[in-house]
């Protein structure tokens, strides 16, 4: 028969030892994606996004139909084909989106750093660097859903206007599905793009001002500088936007080039970002 | 268990931590003590990896920080109560912490029902009080079950059931073997809680012991003595290491001779006496020994600092 000891001696402080599952990389994309949809800005600048795509997107379909066969310019005819006529629509309304996702996407790291959630992360990641990953992936895989649903949304209420206007279009053809798709893409990347400035700036209001200006402003500031120095022009095409809507309609260079040019813009973005959360204190 | 080798911070010019040597022993509540700016919590930061040591190490259940593969079931953290972002609810919170290890969202509610926060777990905690913001900081530290504690000033802000709470929750939690890192300004509290004290003083260790080794190697136990013969007493007990102030009128109080000593001479003396009583010393009153010295050190009195460094 077996004894109870109830009183347990002293010496029983044996050391703790834990126990259980540990970090995992999937368990940090499940952290991500929860701590986005924690979040009321998550829902609203997303609920934008859409809003934005698809009302733009009508007003377009209305601009279109009307203006279809002419350069808005000169009134002089021009060739337009019924797959353009639809990425025009179902696109436009993304550019407004575009800046969204911008803010979208600095907000998510800096505002970490403005509340001090940042070491709350860092403490339960102290390898720094699969946090800042995993933000990355689950910003860039809801961006592209919302990008999906802006665009075929915007698509969809584009259909019955330009029906009108007898312009039809189905969106599976490759002239109007890859320009959609690229746009999506640029979209996701923005954010993306936007996560490494927070990251290196680490507050919401200079992040902000850090995208927005790249995004926004340096296409029009290199623009007018252009119009004094000639060869000023030829940076143009290498510029984050430009190079956004070359992925789309090719112009001085090859869609995979100007995709290659986006890409180095995210990496150089996402690089330093990483590097710089390696070594800060936090 | 948590073992500091030379453990440096600098930032810019200033040293804020300054090659301290220390461990921390699993199965005690160790208190950190030490004047703002001591270094506590930039060495508890160093401990988790939110920053660099400028040279040496601290290594935590035998490794770094960052090389534990379940960094949250090796260590607990509360830094402050602002780590976690106002615009979330305090369980979304916890709940996003807990994904990263994999820990079962039933652990969550564990620990929400544990530091009772389960009316306000669902509110934004922007809007919590400091009270709440501290036990949300402490159920987050104790999400992973960890081996190790760190909390820095978790009493801070609690209602005096909290500051009860978090002494037998420390203390239980110790008993069970964890190591238990704790600061505070609260004297009292801490004398309560803690087993063992670490005293830093501008960025240095300037004490390791055990509470009572700590009372009473740095603050002596003076004896109170009431007598309407105060001159002659004083007279009769002068002499080498016996300090007597008189702290009121008919009151001595005497340090460097026992209750013994003092009752035993005014007796052959024969001088009345009114009260005889040792005054034990507090850990308030250690600490403010200590950490005066650490004043005079500051202005470069040497032979303060030998007296620190022994």
């Amino acid at each position: 028969m077996s004894t109870i000891n109830l009183t347990q001696p002293s010496a029983a402080r044996a050391t703790f030892m834990s126990a259980g599952s540990g970090l995992s990389f999937t368990g940090l994309l499940k952290s991500e994606s929860i701590k986005l949809w924690s979040l009321r800005s998550t829902y609203w600048t997303y609920s934008l996004v859409v809003v934005a795509a698809l009302g733009i997107g009508v007003l377009m379909s209305f601009a279109l139909s009307a203006t279809a066969g002419f350069d808005p310019a000169t009134g002089a005819p021009m060739p337009i084909d019924n797959a353009q006529i639809f990425v025009i629509a179902s696109t436009s309304g993304l550019v407004l989106g575009q800046l969204i996702v911008a803010v979208l996407g600095v907000l998510s790291i800096s505002g970490e750093y403005s509340s001090g959630m940042i070491k709350s992360t860092l403490t339960a990641v102290p390898n720094r660097l699969p946090a800042l990953w995993a933000k990355v992936i689950v910003l860039f895989a809801f961006t592209v859903l919302i990008g999906l649903v802006s665009v075929v949304g915007s698509f969809l209420v584009a259909v019955p206007r330009l029906a009108v206007e007898d312009i039809t279009a189905s969106l599976f053809d490759v002239d109007v599905l890859l320009p959609l798709l690229g746009n999506v893409l640029f979209l996701a990347l923005i954010a993306v793009f936007a996560v490494g400035i927070g990251a290196i700036v680490r507050s919401s209001a200079g992040g902000i001002a850090t995208v927005l200006g790249i995004v926004l402003l340096l296409p029009t500031v290199v623009g007018l500088f252009s119009l004094a120095v000639e060869w000023v022009n030829d940076i143009v095409p290498y510029l984050f936007t430009v190079a956004g809507s070359e992925m789309v309609y090719p112009n001085t260079m090859e869609s995979w080039q100007a995709f290659l040019v986006v890409m180095a813009w995210v990496v150089v973005s996402l690089g330093a970002a990483a590097l710089l959360l390696k070594r800060r204190d936090a | 268990m948590i073992q500091a080798q030379s453990l440096t911070k600098h930032y810019g010019s200033k040293t804020a931590v300054d090659a301290v040597d220390f461990t921390v022993q699993p199965g005690k509540v160790t208190g950190f003590l030490g004047p703002n700016g001591a270094g506590k919590s930039t060495t508890m930061r160093m401990i988790v990896g939110l920053d660099q040591p400028s040279a040496g190490s601290v290594i935590v259940n035998g490794k770094p920080y960052h090389e534990h593969k379940a960094p949250l079931r090796e260590v607990g953290v509360l830094l402050d109560a602002k780590a976690v972002h106002t615009g979330r609810s305090a369980y979304n919170h916890l709940r996003a912490m807990a994904a990263t290890h994999n820990i079962p969202t039933s652990r969550v509610h564990e620990v929400i029902n544990l530091t009772g926060l389960e009316s306000v777990a669902r509110k934004r905690v922007g809007g919590f009080s400091l009270g709440m913001g501290q036990r949300l900081g402490i159920a987050a530290a104790l999400l992973g079950d960890p081996a190790t504690l760190i909390l820095d000033e978790p009493v801070n802000g609690l209602d005096p059931e909290g500051v009860q709470w978090v002494r037998k929750l420390t203390k239980q939690l110790a008993a069970q073997g964890r190591t238990v890192l704790l600061s505070s300004h609260l004297m009292s509290e801490m004398a309560l809680t803690a087993d063992h004290i670490i005293v830093l003083g501008r960025g240095r260790v300037i004490a390791d012991a055990s509470v009572a080794d700590l009372i009473a190697s740095a603050a002596q136990n003076t004896v109170r003595v009431r007598t309407p013969h105060t001159a002659a007493l004083a007279a009769l007990l002068a002499q080498e290491d016996v300090t007597i102030t008189n702290a009121e009128q008919d009151v001595l109080e005497i340090s460097g001779l026992t209750v013994n000593e003092i009752g035993d001479r005014a007796a052959a003396a024969q001088i009345s006496l009114h009260e005889l009583s040792a005054v034990s010393a507090s850990l308030e009153d250690a600490y403010m020994k200590l950490t005066q010295n650490e004043v005079e050190y500051r202005t470069g009195d040497t032979h303060a600092e030998a007296e620190v460094a022994r």
